[in-house]
């Protein structure tokens, strides 16, 4: 008796507490989703389907931290029940200076404008889907680690990203071995709606790993570097986005291979809701290529934009693909994406 | 009979224009800021920076918080048009795609000039913009050195 006395006490000094500190009751918690239904027609017929559901919650603790959490909800054909979760941001945010912030948790890695920008928001692609870079597994999507972060300092708005992680073929809870990812993003502003970056990653991904969900193995050790240069400007009347990354994979053995990736994208508004745009996009493999699928592609876009509002975009698209390996590919898609 | 047809064109046509030149007169803004943390007077550029969450702290280390009439009211779509030279719905995107990057603390949007004044008021650090402030106790910010914008 004593002690239920002694634990309600407690528990009602809690309360009280909780009831007194603003700090605990400042949270603002937002949840918002993001989805896109497409149709396509190819070769082998149209198609009608949907992409990733995703569920994006914000909060906002105290004055300090902040969380942010992103889980997509996607269809997976070899997966037990045919679709699969993935959480593709888990980030908690301490802001400890003027616009210095550390950041843990799993982040889409800083190396690019659109992995930073967009990842799976599509209501935000300026096309419908990611550059071809994304799908030949150039860069490490995700990182789960630590970072500090700067943005929008001094006249230049001037932005830094550090981050060390578990790096490639690592999960989510543990490295699987002892090297460390390395990025370090920076970037500027020197014009209203113009940005300019610049950012290098680091990482040895161990002997006999598989990376990118499998779909690349390193023979030995190897020893990857990425360098990744961007213009964007996203004006009210012209877009642009350009990316290039310079990929170098080096080992012992095998020795060094080196690959060119870059894409550009550029839009014009015709009215204030129309957006005509294309996109170039190309990989550039060395012969001796050990690391990357050593598929040298040329593709292009080019579509139309409508933008009902902010929350609901739809997309008409012509793509034409040149593979080395893959061969050539035509198709037409329609997308509407929307946030809610 | 033509005269008084006349007088009634002539004040229909002033009648339909008055309106208007009052409202061109009337589209000032009005900057208003919680009297702890938020400065008195700002220049144009440091309250577009603020205004577009690209200062997440006051100098004394207290959180900015943006409060903006939604971009559906008259106000706000003014707003929009004068500090962030956005139409709404590009300014909505805008903060939508910065929130989803984990970059800023988004805005807080207001359907009435009573509800923006009151937060503005009761939250330290928070800065507002308006047509005309109903609240005599609200701390205005000259901007440039001036009341209005």
């Amino acid at each position: 008796m004593v002690n239920i006395c002694k634990n309600l006490v407690l528990l009602i000094s809690l309360v009280v507490w909780l009831g007194f500190n603003n700090q605990i009751f400042a949270q603002n918690t937002k949840i918002r989703g993001f989805i896109e239904a497409n149709t396509s027609l190819q070769e082998d017929g149209l198609s009608f389907g949907f992409g990733e559901q995703v569920l994006f919650i914000t909060s906002e603790i105290n004055d300090n931290i902040s969380f942010l959490g992103e889980t997509v909800f996607k269809y997976v054909g070899d997966s037990i029940n045919e679709f699969n979760v993935s959480i593709e941001r888990i980030v908690i945010k301490y802001n400890y200076k003027g616009n210095h912030s550390v950041l843990f948790g799993k982040h889409h890695t800083p190396i690019n404008y659109w992995n930073d920008s967009y990842n799976h928001g599509r209501v935000f692609f300026p096309t419908i889907g990611r550059p071809i870079l994304f799908e030949a597994h150039i860069i490490p999507i995700h990182t789960t680690g630590i970072a500090l972060q700067g943005q929008n300092l001094g006249k230049l708005k001037f932005g830094y990203n550090l981050m060390i992680g578990n790096g490639l073929a690592s999960g989510d809870i543990k490295d699987n071995d002892k090297y460390k990812s390395i990025t370090a993003a920076l970037h500027i502003k020197p014009l209203d709606k113009l940005q300019l970056g610049l950012s290098y990653y680091n990482d040895v991904i161990s002997e006999g790993t598989e990376v990118h969900n499998r779909h690349l193995v390193a023979e030995e050790n190897i020893t990857q570097q990425l360098l990744t240069g961007t213009v964007a400007y996203f004006g009210s009347k012209y877009e642009v986005l350009a990316e290039g990354t310079f990929a170098t994979s080096k080992a012992d053995a095998l020795g060094r291979a080196n690959a060119f990736i870059s894409y550009l994208y550029a839009g014009v508004k015709i009215k204030e809701k129309w957006v005509p745009y294309f996109r170039i996009d190309n990989l550039s493999y060395q012969d001796d290529e050990f690391y990357f699928n050593n598929d040298n592609t040329t593709s292009f876009v080019t579509g139309l934009r409508y933008e009902i509002n902010y929350l609901a975009v739809v997309k008409l698209e012509y793509q034409h693909s040149d593979r080395d390996i893959l061969g050539h590919t035509n198709k037409l898609i329609a997308q509407i994406a929307i946030g809610f | 009979m033509k005269r008084i047809l006349y007088i009634f064109i002539l004040s229909l046509f002033i009648g339909l224009l008055l309106p208007w030149s009052v409202n061109a007169q009337d589209e000032q803004l009005v900057v208003i800021g919680n009297a702890v943390s938020v400065p008195s007077e700002i220049d144009m550029n440091l309250l577009k920076s603020v205004f577009k969450g690209e200062k997440l702290r006051w100098n004394d280390g207290s959180i900015v918080n943006i409060a903006l009439m939604k971009t559906s009211t008259p106000i706000g779509s003014y707003t929009s048009n004068k500090i962030y030279n956005m139409t709404g719905n590009e300014l909505n995107k805008y903060f939508l795609a910065l929130v989803f990057q984990g970059k800023v603390k988004a805005p807080t949007f207001f359907n009435s000039v009573n509800e923006l004044e009151a937060y503005v008021a009761q939250t330290p650090g928070a800065i507002g913009v308006l047509q005309k402030v109903n609240d005599t106790l609200l701390k205005i910010i000259l901007v440039d050195g001036k009341k209005q914008i």
